[in-house]
């Protein structure tokens, strides 16, 4: 490269690597502190004591537990859906205009709205509840089962999954319709019927987008805080909504206490991410393998 | 077709399943009266949509000031994704990999950790509780779908175009103008409602380097769904997602007119 261009391309890079260092500098901050040490406040001891306290608070691991229940089984959901939702889209033809715009509605709902509409179809005076009684279900709206507010999660859930089958829908149509255009349609003129094509073609040559996609929401609702903030339970809190409170707290000593739960959740993070990596790896042998033989 | 009659089926129950709650919302703008067990309100007013457009309320301020904000973040955003792609595809540095896997890092930091822990380097620069702020922790939000979108439309165009300008004699800022620009514009007018519509959306980012001063709709929204107020409630989120309905199909149109131009 001459001279002249890499002075170029470094300029141009400049503002990206500005703003990835603020992700860089967050996560410093984070360990830094979570270890204790802050010479503001006259902390400068260096210790995994934090880490550890805080794993004995039994609150900590309810939280830790409702956090990763939410964020895997929205998640895992979500993706099934998704993927039935991306194959009902290739399949009929559907991959652009009104079906497509409606699909892609939910991405654009904010989570403080995806969580009134929870409240609107799903509490006790909601529309299913009344639905129900009109349906002669249930005699009145207590007899209409909590889904919201409860320590089961239910509500946030359900809410996550309806914003983010969508998304993955949305995420692995380019990739599904491809191969399914391609090597779908050549196996079913070579035989197959559409659902064996579908499930031994187009899906497992699909997983990478599917995967992906899984991994950015199982991610995005572990660390998640507005869902099981209007919709979770008093207690156990969700993992992140625990953080703030502790992170809220007047008493600056008290921070490294928050620090050490958002290091375990960016420890969580980071290793979700890296078994998906493994995963995609092993996955990626397994397709080109079968490619030569 | 068996099969395909079944897919549809499953296209019918996902477009219920999303459209009901909208219905319900936007019948509860409407609500005067709405007592358990109805299946529909009890009576009808415009009261609540009057005293927002026309009361003391600063809806119209609040939403002055998400629209501006969205924009500030999806102006920058794409202009930062726009140079770094041009920078990895067209220049090709070695590292281009790195970039890409640089690019999708905050995915994998969650906007609660990111913004608890930046939080201490945004006071030190004195950027908390300022709109430069809240457009900084925006921005990581919005860079990873900016940039992988711009990375994708810059190396399919390619800069091939762009040399021929340069040949004919245009300076590189012309020749990028009007030789690579256009064939781009596609990706950076989707980057820019990507961008938007995650800067609109945050909650937690802006309440953190915001300080709560800088108010935008998602945080209005938090105090009166939390009371139950569900009228209220109901217009805000309307208004919200009616004002990002409009921003994204203004910008699909406008990616629609230059796709069919360009063929």
């Amino acid at each position: 490269m001459k001279r002249r261009d890499k002075i170029v391309s470094a300029l141009l890079l400049t503002p990206f690597m500005l703003v990835t260092a603020l992700v860089l500098i967050a996560i410093v901050n984070i360990v830094i502190q979570s270890l204790g040490y802050m010479p503001v406040f006259d902390l400068y001891d260096v210790t995994l004591k934090y880490y550890a306290e805080v794993l004995k608070r039994p609150e900590v691991l309810q939280s830790l537990g409702v956090s990763l229940k939410v964020s895997f089984i929205s998640s895992l959901a979500a993706a099934a859906a998704g993927t039935l939702i991306c194959a009902a889209l290739v399949r009929t033809g559907r991959t652009r205009g009104g079906m497509l715009y409606t699909v892609r509605l939910p991405i654009l709902v904010p989570h403080t709205v995806v969580a009134l509409f929870t409240v609107a179809m799903l509490s006790q005076t909601g529309l299913f509840a009344r639905i129900a009684y009109a349906g002669g279900i249930i005699g009145d709206y207590t007899e209409f089962p909590g889904i919201l507010y409860g320590t089961g999660y239910f509500g946030v859930i359900i809410a996550y999954i309806w914003k983010e089958a969508p998304f993955i829908a949305y995420f692995s149509l380019a990739l599904m319709s491809g191969i399914s255009g391609t090597l779908g349609e050549a196996a079913e003129n070579l035989g197959a019927s559409p659902f064996r094509s579908f499930m031994h073609i187009t899906l497992p040559l699909s997983l990478p987008a599917i995967a992906k996609g899984f991994l950015i929401v199982l991610v995005f609702s572990f660390g998640g805080y507005e869902l099981p903030l209007l919709l979770g339970a008093t207690l156990p809190k969700a993992f992140p909504v625990y953080t703030y409170i502790e992170f809220l707290k007047p008493d600056f000593k008290l921070r490294p206490y928050a620090m050490a739960m958002n290091g375990m959740t960016l420890i969580l993070s980071l290793l979700m991410a890296l078994i998906y990596a493994v995963c995609m790896k092993r996955l990626m042998k397994k397709l080109g393998g079968g490619y030569e033989g | 077709m068996k099969d395909r009659r079944a897919m549809n089926t499953v296209l019918l129950i996902t477009a219920i399943i999303i459209f009901l709650p909208v219905i319900v919302i936007l019948v509860w703008t409407v609500t005067a009266r709405w007592p358990w067990p109805g299946l529909l309100p009890e009576s009808y007013t415009l009261r609540t949509l009057e005293e927002l457009l026309f009361g003391s309320n600063q809806l119209t301020e609040i939403l002055l000031s998400s629209i501006m904000l969205a924009t500030l973040v999806a102006v920058i955003g794409t202009v930062i994704a726009m140079m770094t792609a041009r920078a990895t595809e067209i220049y090709r540095i070695r590292g281009r990999q790195a970039v890409g896997i640089a690019a999708l890092l905050p995915l994998l930091v969650p906007g609660t950790v990111f913004a608890m822990g930046i939080q201490v380097s945004l006071i030190r620069m004195h950027l908390n509780d300022t709109i430069a702020g809240v457009v900084l922790v925006h921005l990581v939000a919005a860079l990873p779908y900016c940039v992988t979108i711009m990375m994708d439309v810059t190396a399919a165009v390619g800069d091939s175009l762009e040399e021929q300008a340069a040949v004919l004699g245009a300076g590189p800022f012309r020749s990028f103008i009007d030789a690579s620009l256009p064939g781009i514009m596609p990706g950076v007018l989707s980057s820019a409602s990507m961008a938007y519509i995650i800067s609109y959306s945050q909650y937690f980012t802006t309440l953190l380097a915001g300080g709560g001063r800088i108010k935008t709709l998602a945080l209005v929204l938090v105090p009166y769904i939390q009371s139950g107020d569900r009228a209220l409630a109901s217009i805000y989120s309307t208004v919200f997602v009616g004002s990002a309905l409009i921003v994204f199909f203004l910008l699909e149109a406008a990616i629609h007119r230059i796709m069919r131009k360009g063929r």
